[in-house]
């Protein structure tokens, strides 16, 4: 039986082949997952294809234009681009297939991203915007470097030297200093002395999401250098896109495993549950409202640890050695649940959609730059749900779900108040 | 390629720009295979073309006008609600318009009188969850939750749980539909009022054309809006739990319980089948094949193979097992008279009880059926039969032997004679046969088996559900009518003069064989020198015909 080399290198869309090939258009990418399928409202998971109703935007029809462009069918036009970018890349689609099917739906869609730049297609322009900040001033924004640690203030209490260093990201040292001030202060709160980078630089988010690994890896290894040189044995992030970069893209990038990596990654939410069970988090001061949780796709169904493979493919389409496909599994669902259940005063009510089956606020991988509309008519679908379970507050742990529901909230005239994890945390806590 | 520029410039003008492209990059993504349902297979390759427009349309009043374009300017389409069910729901002609209904997605519940309207867009599990809600269910057919409801019920329509709710042509009420020449056709007590709580209405029944008996595969027109009975269920919650993919239905044991039973025999696995449903009892009764209880099991691919390849024709053959789901539909009492009962057929039968999990993944919400996929890649369903519980152990044997002569490329599966259950109380029972294979192997085998076992059918005058457009309507038509292909050619003919309406389906088989140069030698039956299209369609067919030959040719140069 012959069999053929594979990998799972995104650099090359044709070690998908064979998962793109295989889509059987049974759209349980698109779906809420039938055991939780809660009707006719709600019921979808893929904002890409809610946005644009052409099957083409599901990852149905990604697969098959995935699958004519390593046949070298298709050219890149404005389209395919926009079917290509127009996607958040939320993993929803990842997890829904690999309940029944073993098929790497997520990596097919990040590699023909990779494929695009290689072509020169892609990114979209306000991608290479980004890039070009981010060169000129390591920052997404463009905002002077020098301002990057303007977040601190005087109460907040920055080790010299830690255990653990805090990863503050583009968006919670520049537009969200309030998420970096709640973070750093929970950590003072239950004595946990904490570091920050000698000299932060962006986590590369945007520029692996687009498909532009070089620029990526570059910033990995030197994020990765950098931490090393500290010490610290574990980095922690309030950021939800930083997280998953540290925890599985940096390893994706330089071919290691996330458990090569020489400290741990951790999120807020998974310190915060920590802590509380070992009783040097108590949020005793009562938060009065009926609030519900968004899980933000990078802590939950992208999260799985990353194992570098490579093998053959042979009868059957069956794989050698055995590869522990990554469904989704590991992501932090329970412990912002835990963490936000243990204050005073809180009423908590599910989304509809929860966990796995949680509908992306759609800012997230470069979407909300080059395709703003996806992003704020995602989010406002959201809302809605918000709106029809009753919550008076939406908590996520990622600063790009909270602008984009505050936006969307805003332009819409919602009374939902927007919270970051941190925030809510930190207003539980006496002071 | 594209269709005509009026005719789009037309369909723009009913929809928006928004809702139609004829974009080669839009249109790819509607490609038929390369996998799928019966896809990789010469039928999906020969016959299916990437659309040349596609539209979604979100109301009837502008399926109508669509419909009215395409006859105006002999554009064909093809509706296409989810598009799961294989080649069949794809475009078969170039230049086609691909009909996707899933903006047709209204959805109304009539509480007082448990039906529910939907449009082409709603899905079984949307549908199920609005039922079990109120305490009610319908029957998910076995191809899954994902399918769209009326799709389903215009061409199958059961599951296991039809053991007590009957046929699907019972549920299908008062039903909406733009015929090929884009007028209204209303049906059942829809005829006469807006009321759509009939299904039979006054004047011919005309489900039967509707349906046909497994379906018309979508050439006789859209069905926008279709009212399902709902049936009564039992008031508690089923409780969805776990994290994908080990997600499952909790059931509250004490309404709702599996229970398996190992049998000593065939005959005795048939024989408690009629008992349990002369006594009346239970939800649904089936046997189901071994390798679905790997796929259960596997974590993975390799994993199934790992368990599958330790088993042997002799432990295939020795697998007696009847499922039973018993519902306390009334009460819980009503469940525990049942298993009362159960266990007293059983103790007869010899029937040895075994443990299940107090949860449901397959039936109820039906979320696994994209697994038939898992081991192989590719899969269809090569027969299913609607007759009596003792056929199917008499049919699957047969199947099972001829399997053999194709297996590779077909999946060794040590002589599976499919799986069956019992429909209506045990009065008709249902089979279905399974086939699986790899793609990229040479699927000539899987063409061929095809096809044999619809002769073989024929041979040992056995019934078979896959008649009409699954096979080619010249062999069967005259073995099972003598001329059902005559009349479906007549009925066609009157409400599609034109041919519009998924040209050349119920006839596509018939072309795919005539164009495969590898099915000649199969072709045992007679044909006429023309197939009876209109002339527009002959001219095209024919075109098509002569590049893919052409097609053919280069292909067979360059491996050369
Ligand atoms: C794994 C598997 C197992 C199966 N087992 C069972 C089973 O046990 N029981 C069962 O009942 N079914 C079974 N089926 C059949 C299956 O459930 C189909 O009935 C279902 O998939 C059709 O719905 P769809 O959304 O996929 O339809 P589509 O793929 O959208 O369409 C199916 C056909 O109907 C036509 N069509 C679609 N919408 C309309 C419309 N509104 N008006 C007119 N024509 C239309 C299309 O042109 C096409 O020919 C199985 C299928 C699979 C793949
Ligand atoms: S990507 Fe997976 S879940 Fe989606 S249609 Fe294809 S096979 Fe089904
Ligand atoms: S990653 Fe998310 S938005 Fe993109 S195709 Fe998958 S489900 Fe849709």
């Amino acid at each position: 039986m012959p069999t053929t080399k594979v990998n799972l290198e995104t650099t090359d869309l044709s070690n998908y082949r064979y998962d793109m090939s295989r889509c059987i258009k049974c759209k349980g990418c698109y779906w809420v997952e039938h055991t939780y399928m809660p009707g006719v409202k709600f019921s979808t998971r893929c904002p890409s294809n809610v946005w644009n109703d052409f099957d083409s935007y599901g990852a149905f029809g990604k697969m098959r234009i995935g699958t004519a462009l390593v046949e070298g069918k298709l050219d890149w036009t404005p389209k395919l681009l926009e079917i290509v970018y127009a996607d958040p890349l939320c993993g929803a689609c990842d997890v829904g297939c690999k309940r029944n099917l073993d098929l790497e739906i997520g990596l097919s869609l990040e590699a023909m991203r990779v494929k695009a730049v290689k072509d020169g297609a892609g990114p979209m322009p306000a991608h290479k915007k980004i890039a070009e900040n981010i060169a000129a001033t390591h920052n997404v924004f463009g905002s002077a470097h020098n301002d990057r640690k303007k977040w601190l203030t005087k109460d907040i209490q920055v080790a010299e030297k830690a255990d653990v260093l805090y990863f503050v990201g583009c968006t919670a040292s520049y537009t969200n200093n309030e998420i970096a001030q709640a973070t750093a202060k929970i950590l003072n709160a239950t004595k946990t002395p904490f570091m920050l980078m000698p000299d932060e630089w962006c986590c590369g988010n945007t520029l692996q999401s687009v498909g532009m690994l070089d620029e990526a890896r570059e910033l990995a290894k030197r994020n990765i250098e950098m931490v090393k040189s500290t010490g610290a044995k574990t980095v922690l992030l309030s950021c939800a896109e930083g997280y998953r970069m540290w925890k599985v893209e940096y390893p994706k990038l330089l071919n290691i495993a996330t458990a090569d990596l020489p400290f741990t990654v951790v999120h807020l939410t998974e310190f915060a549950d920590s802590a509380l069970k070992q009783g040097s988090l108590r949020p005793t001061k009562p938060v009065n409202v009926r609030l519900t949780y968004h899980d933000s796709c990078s802590i939950s169904r992208l999260a799985d640890p990353w194992t570098p493979w490579s093998g053959e493919r042979g009868w059957m389409g069956t794989v050698s050695p055995r590869l522990k496909r990554r469904r989704g599994t590991q992501g932090l669902y329970g412990q912002p649940r835990n963490v936000i259940s243990s204050i005073p005063g809180v009423e908590f009510v599910e989304m509809i959609r929860a966990r796995e089956n949680a509908f992306c606020c759609g800012a997230g991988r470069g979407t909300k730059e080059a395709f703003p509309t996806l992003a704020s008519s995602s989010a406002k679908h959201r809302l809605e749900e918000v709106k029809e379970i009753g919550a008076e507050v939406l908590v996520s742990a990622c600063p790009w779900c909270k602008n984009n529901f505050a936006q969307a909230v805003k332009e819409d005239g919602n009374h939902v108040k927007v919270m970051d994890f941190s925030e809510l945390v930190l207003a539980s806590l006496d002071a | 390629m594209a269709i005509v520029k009026e005719a789009y410039k037309a369909l723009e003008d009913v929809v928006g720009a928004a809702y139609l492209s004829d974009d080669p990059v839009i249109c790819e993504g509607y490609r038929s295979g390369p996998a799928g349902y019966e896809a990789g297979l010469g039928y999906e390759r020969v016959m299916t073309k990437i659309p040349g427009a596609v539209v979604m349309p979100k109301t009837t009043e502008e399926v109508q006008k669509i419909v009215k374009i395409c006859n105006r300017y002999c554009v064909p389409y093809v509706p296409y609600s989810t598009g799961f069910y294989g080649p069949r729901s794809h475009c078969h002609m170039e230049n086609e318009l691909l009909v996707d209904l899933k903006r047709l997605n209204d959805f109304e519940f009539d509480e007082k009188h448990w039906y529910a309207v939907v449009g082409s867009g709603v899905v079984y599990s949307q549908f199920q969850e609005e039922c079990l809600r109120r305490g009610g269910y319908v029957v998910i057919g076995g191809g899954g939750a994902q399918a769209s409801v009326i799709a389903n019920l215009i061409g199958d329509g059961w599951s296991p749980l039809s053991h007590r709710i009957g046929l699907p042509h019972r549920r299908i009420l008062g039903t909406e539909m733009v015929l090929p020449d884009g007028e209204i056709l209303r049906m059942g007590s829809l005829a006469v009022g807006d009321d759509w709580f009939w299904g039979d209405g006054i004047g011919p029944d005309l489900r039967g054309l509707l349906r046909g008996y497994t379906g018309l595969r979508g050439c006789l027109g859209i069905v926008t809006k279709m009212a399902v009975k709902v049936l009564p269920f039992q008031p508690e919650r089923l409780q969805p739990k776990g994290i994908s993919p080990n997600t499952a239905l909790a059931l509250p044991e004490k309404r709702v319980k599996w229970i398996n039973y190992i049998m000593p025999s065939k005959e005795t696995q048939v024989k408690a089948m009629y008992e349990i449903g002369k006594a009346e009892i239970a939800g649904a009764v089936t046997k189901v094949p071994l390798f679905w209880r790997a796929i259960a099991k596997a974590e993975c691919k390799e994993e199934f193979w790992d368990i599958w390849l330790k088993e042997t024709p002799e432990t295939i053959a020795n697998f007696h097992i009847v499922r039973v789901l018993l519902i306390g539909f009334t009460s819980e009492e009503q469940l525990e008279y049942d298993e009362n009962v159960l266990n007293d057929i059983m103790m007869e039968l010899g029937g040895q009880p075994r443990p299940t999990k107090p949860s449901d993944e397959s039936w109820i919400k039906n979320a696994d059926s994209a697994g038939m996929w898992l081991m192989c890649g590719s899969y269809v369903s090569v027969d299913y039969v609607i007759e009596t519980l003792k056929q199917a152990t008499e049919h699957g044997p047969v199947y099972a032997e001829l399997k053999k002569k194709y297996t590779p490329p077909l999946m060794p599966d040590h002589g599976d004679p499919g799986w069956f259950q019992s429909f209506e109380l045990g009065y008709q029972g249902y089979s279905e046969f399974l086939i699986y294979w790899d793609q990229d192997e040479d699927t000539t085998g899987v063409d061929h088996f095809y096809l044999e076992t619809s002769k073989m059918n024929i041979n040992h005058r056995f019934y078979t559900s896959l008649i009409g457009p699954h096979q080619p309507m010249y062999l069967t038509g005259p073995k099972y009518g003598p001329n059902y292909h005559e009349w479906m050619l007549k009925i066609k003919n009157e409400f599609d003069p034109l041919w519009t309406c998924h040209p050349p389906v119920p006839f596509a088989h018939d072309e795919f064989v005539e164009r495969a140069p590898w099915m000649h030698e199969l072709k045992t039956w007679e044909t006429p020198k023309e197939f009876p299209y209109p002339q527009w369609v002959k001219e095209r067919l024919a075109a098509e015909a002569a590049t893919f030959r052409a097609g053919l040719k280069s292909e067979a140069k360059v491996k050369k």
